[in-house]
């Protein structure tokens, strides 16, 4: 992983002491509300999408915490949460 | 072989020996000598055979460029001798050379070139299909580069590194000691790499004057000192980049120092910038047998001498295209070298300085000249020269032909970097265009070649280097980017040239045996673009990893009209731009491993411990290896367990319930005091993870242990499942700070009651209970759960004081023959018990309520959202699932089958996850994944086992547990 990630607590850390913790989809959906077909798509389907994209990370070797960083998947470049292309 | 010892710029000490073997021979050189320049010096000018037409080859660069002196070093095939320092006892010897590279039996290949055209392996091996297997082999033996025993073990010790840099400058020549030096001054941390053993690059070893008059070599080493001297630079020497990646990546391989010269050394450094400064290499000149022992670039026979000390040749002749190349001859001349001629590809733009030089040592020039064909079948003897024209010609003897079509920059690092490279007519180089962020290109590889324009444009790149890390530096880069405008530009760059007779043994790779020639019958073949070319006909894809034709392909490809871009185009670059030992990726073999506080008792009652995942556990205590007497002491006395490796947790706060009714099926809401819970962890999609107790150990305090194998994982899992809910908990991992004792057996209580106050009867203690007391002074924590299917305890202690506690029931069990037991006689007495491992008994795709522990699930707290709860309602009743059975064999007397033997009938229907002989049953059971319309109670299986030879072991399915189903015994 040739790519730095920023811990809100550690700061700019190198990618290996980081879990990718995937495409950031939001919280558990209401199981009231909730088909075999949405869940699914919760659990198992992600954009893949070329660009900025909102996901977690848990730095495993580091302070131990859960997330999130707006990332561009085509340059491992992470993006500023403010600017105009972090749209989760 | 005497060497010049006076010159001020030798890297060698000529009165320190070194003694190493080359063949049989026992030869003699000097520290500071590479193994090429030991050899060389030695008088060996064959280095070894090519790979296709076993043409000689010999020293003709020394950096690396191509595999013409890869050797075989103290067993490792492949070495390149040329950037091999030389150890004292070195075993050097050739190379795909039978019996050895002056007389090569493999040498009549050359004159058989002709039956080996272009992808000749492609077009020619392959039909009809069965020559292949036969023709490897030949082909094999008959090209191959070095061969590898079965066996080997590859010597040297390997590590890696991470320093921390502000800023990484590749190459430590003029430019980029000036970047480094300039970075450092602005207190910044600097990694400097540096391929050769020593700073200086270019400029390190030429007695030239630079503009002020003072010397190159000088000026260099001042800088060097000055970089040595510099608390904020780290330089690494002999230390070539292998990869430059976004964001300021870069990595390199330390190679290491004799003696020991196979130590490798993996350097990865991020910085804020990343100045190139990789200098040039020489561009091969094109022409007949331009590979022929005796020719070497200019740079190679100047650096022999002023280096180490060694005369390149008697007579030489030169056909250069460059300044230095010039410069080289005038200095050679001065040490003792005949020079027969000078020849330049350049009509004009020559220094007139050197050509006055030239002219008074009445060293012919010929302007517009150039080598066309070398004469010699071993070395070179004689060499045409021909004007540009081809109409004058002129042979002279020698045996030293210095040949180089100029400079080519070093611009791998570039490429990956991710710069934009383009053809630039003045130099003929390919030039950067745009550069990535953060990163700057400086020295030589921009064609500045003049010493002084050299360091500024270095010191200009780490100006830059200073503004990326935050400091501005906008006026000191305004005023040395003017007076870089006032010193010499971008020199001029000979033209591409090929003589136009040339072809047939004219190597535009050395490396794949590739001629003109091949590369005109891909043309033919219709390949137009040299990054297809490259491939079709083998060009540039051997050791020196395109460092000879990387240049002269594009630049021939264009000029011969065949491609159809408007300027030449570079092929491209790949990372390592080095060839690396694979062993030095795979970096040091650490086994990290962990023991558990009370391994070294256990190996002293005989435990015989593996290791499984990062643990060393007890396996079995005797030879044994179905382990009866363990089994037998839990069944009819008291066994003792090492159970520390089971993961255990703390977890607390006000919202801890809901955080365990989030991860575990269970209803977590009312763990009372005094009882342990046993609950399962699924995933997303109701599968078993891990399974364990929970304990409320006090007001939102609960204490879990989970399987071994999910402790690392656990508070992530956790965590990761909890993240949207701004919960207030905390977790704490208690795994290495608690060892656990499982104390089992009828004999159990006794035990434990002889060393503990509190009371442990069947009343005060039930089963399933938990209570915290003191063994021996010793608070623990204690449960009673029955994984093995008996009476037993399970003893949470403080890891320091295990081997008191374990050595208190030792001697207390003594009276009842207590004996330890291993994981062997756990796996079969919870086998017996019907009891399921995570992992032997359930897979990626088992649900809960396949292994049939669906009765944990409380289907009722949709609060929770509890991990896998959607999952488990649908595959509560789904068919076609494996489901979890217990099975004996149809013939009691028969032997078990192996685990993971398959079950079948016309297709195959599940397998076996654990199967054992039961010694208290006195029959083998087991436990079986199969498919649901097998899994009723006497439906038969029909096992195949490996090596059955096609006779499937037959065995029914059967309730389980098989061994006390009523669970009397769990709780006597």
């Amino acid at each position: 992983m040739a790519f730095t990630i920023t811990c809100p607590i550690c700061g700019p850390r190198s990618g290996y002491e980081f879990r990718y913790g995937g495409q950031d989809k939001g919280p558990r959906p209401d199981p009231a509300e909730m088909t075999p077909e949405t869940w699914c798509d919760y659990v198992h389907m992600t954009d893949s999408c070329p660009g900025v994209q909102k996901e977690w990370w848990y730095h495993r070797a580091g302070c131990g915490i859960w997330f999130t960083i707006y990332r561009d998947t085509t340059t491992n470049l992470e993006v500023s949460p403010d600017s105009p292309e972090a749209v989760a | 072989m005497i060497r010049l010892n006076h010159l001020p710029t030798l890297r060698i000490k000529p009165g320190v020996p070194r003694s190493f073997t080359y063949g049989r021979r026992r030869l003699q050189g000097v520290e500071g000598d590479t193994v090429a320049t030991a050899l060389f010096a030695n008088g060996v000018r064959v280095f070894g055979r090519s790979l296709k037409y076993h043409r000689p080859r010999g020293l003709y660069s020394l950096d690396g460029e191509s595999s013409n002196t890869l050797v075989n070093v103290d067993g490792v095939p492949n070495v390149c001798a040329e950037t091999t320092l030389l150890a004292d006892g070195m075993c050097v010897a050739s190379q795909n050379a039978f019996p050895g590279p002056d007389f090569d039996a493999l040498g009549f290949m050359d004159a058989l070139s002709w039956a080996m055209p272009a992808g000749f392996y492609y077009r020619m091996l392959h039909k009809p299909a069965r020559l292949w297997p036969l023709a490897v082999p030949v082909i094999r033996k008959m090209a191959g580069v070095g061969t590898l025993a079965p066996d080997f073990q590859a010597p040297g010790r390997r590590d890696e590194i991470y320093p921390a840099a502000d800023v990484c400058v590749i190459g430590a020549g003029v430019a980029g000691m000036s970047a480094a030096l300039a970075a450092a001054e602005a207190g910044l941390r600097v990694v400097l790499f540096e391929s050769r053993p020593w700073p200086g690059g270019a400029f390190e070893y030429r007695p030239g004057a630079a503009r002020d008059g003072v010397a190159c070599f000088q000026k260099t080493a001042e800088l060097a000192a000055a970089v040595k001297a510099s608390p904020h630079i780290r330089l690494f020497l002999n230390a070539p980049v292998i990869g430059v990646y976004s964001n300021g990546l870069v990595t390199a391989f330390q190679r290491g120092r004799s003696p020991h010269p196979f130590d490798e050394r993996y350097i990865e450094v991020r910085a804020a910038s990343v100045v190139v400064a990789t200098g040039c290499i020489e561009r091969p000149l094109l022409f007949e047998h331009n590979e022929r022992p005796g020719v070497m670039q200019a740079g190679c026979a100047h650096r022999l001498a002023r280096t180490w000390g060694i005369l390149p040749g008697r007579t030489a002749v030169f056909s250069v295209g460059h300044d230095p190349g010039l410069e080289a001859a005038v200095d050679l001349f001065d040490l003792g070298v005949e020079i027969a001629a000078v020849a330049d590809l350049r009509q004009d733009g020559l220094d007139p300085a050197l050509v006055d030089a030239l002219s008074r040592r009445r060293i012919p020039l010929l302007r517009g000249w150039s080598a066309t064909k070398a004469h010699g079948r071993r070395r070179v003897a004689k060499v045409t020269l021909a004007g540009a024209n081809g109409r004058f010609r002129k042979t002279l003897d020698c045996d030293l032909l210095v040949a180089s079509a100029g400079f080519t920059p070093v611009t791998g690092p570039l490429t990956l970097a991710g710069a934009k490279l383009a053809f630039d007519e003045r130099t003929g180089f390919f030039l950067p265009t745009c550069l990535p962020p953060r990163v700057h290109a400086a020295g030589r590889i921009t064609g500045r070649q003049d010493w002084h324009a050299v360091a500024a444009s270095g010191r200009l790149a780490g100006l830059c280097a200073i503004q990326d890390n935050g400091i501005d530096q906008t006026a000191a880069i305004g005023e040395l980017a003017d007076a870089l405008g006032s010193l010499p530009g971008p020199v001029r760059g000979a033209k591409f040239v090929i003589a136009p007779d040339s072809g047939k043994k004219t190597f535009i790779c050395f490396d794949e045996d590739a001629t003109v020639k091949n590369v005109d019958q891909a043309m033919a073949k219709g390949f137009n673009v040299p990054e297809l070319i490259k491939r079709f006909a083998s060009v540039g894809t051997g050791p020196g990893q395109g460092g000879i034709p990387g240049h002269n392909l594009p630049l021939y490809v264009h000029q011969s009209g065949a491609s159809p871009d408007a300027q030449p185009r570079p092929t491209t670059v790949r990372a390592p731009l080095t060839p690396t030992f694979l062993a030095t990726y795979a970096g040091a073999r650490l086994d990290m491993s962990k023991r558990t506080p009370i391994h070294d008792l256990q190996v002293a009652a005989g435990g015989r411990m593996e290791r499984l995942g990062v643990w060393h556990r007890a396996r079995r205590f005797s030879e044994d290896v179905h382990s009866r007497e363990e089994i037998l002491s839990v069944r009819t006395a008291v066994g003792i367990l090492d159970a520390s490796t089971l993961g255990k947790f703390r977890i607390f706060g006000p919202d801890a319930v809901k955080v365990l009714d989030r991860v575990y099926v269970g209803d977590m809401t009312r763990v009372p005091r005094t009882r342990a819970k046993y609950s399962a962890m699924c995933n997303e999609d109701g599968c078993l993870i891990d399974d364990g107790v929970i304990v409320r150990t006090g007001d939102n305090d609960y204490y879990l242990t989970t399987s071994t194998g999910r402790a690392g994982v656990t508070v992530e899992w956790i965590r990761y499942h909890t993240r949207f809910d701004d919960w207030d908990f905390g977790i704490v991992n208690l795994t290495d700070a608690y060892g656990v004792i499982n104390l089992a057996g009828p004999e159990a209580r006794a035990v434990l009651q002889r060393v503990t106050d509190a009371d442990v009867s069947n009343e005060a203690f039930p089963f399933m209970g938990y209570r915290e007391f003191a063994v021996g002074e010793v608070p623990l924590r204690a449960m009673r759960l029955g994984f093995v299917g008996e009476l037993s305890f399970e003893l949470h202690v403080p890891a320091s004081w295990m081997a008191y506690v374990w050595n208190l029931l030792m001697d207390a069990g003594k009276d009842f023959g207590i004996r330890p037991f291993g994981l062997e006689a756990q796996n079969t007495l919870r086998l017996e018990k019907g009891h399921v491992i995570i992992g032997s008994e359930s897979e990626q795709r088992t649900t809960l309520h396949d292994v049939g522990l669906g009765f944990l699930w409380h289907r009722d707290k949709p609060w929770a959202r509890t991990v896998g709860d959607a999952a488990l309602r649908q595959t509560e009743h789904q068919p076609g699932r494996l489901k979890l059975v217990g099975f004996r064999m149809a013939d009691p007397s028969a032997s078990p089958p192996r685990d993971g033997s398959v079950i079948v009938d016309r297709r195959i229907r599940g397998y076996v996850c654990t199967a054992r002989y039961s010694v208290v049953l006195k029959e083998p059971v087991g436990l079986a994944l199969v498919e649901d319309d097998s899994s009723a109670k006497g439906a038969p299986l029909a096992i195949y086992e490996d090596g059955c030879g096609g006779r499937l072991i037959q065995a029914v399915v059967t309730e389980t547990p098989f061994y006390d189903p009523e669970g009397l015994r769990l709780r006597l």
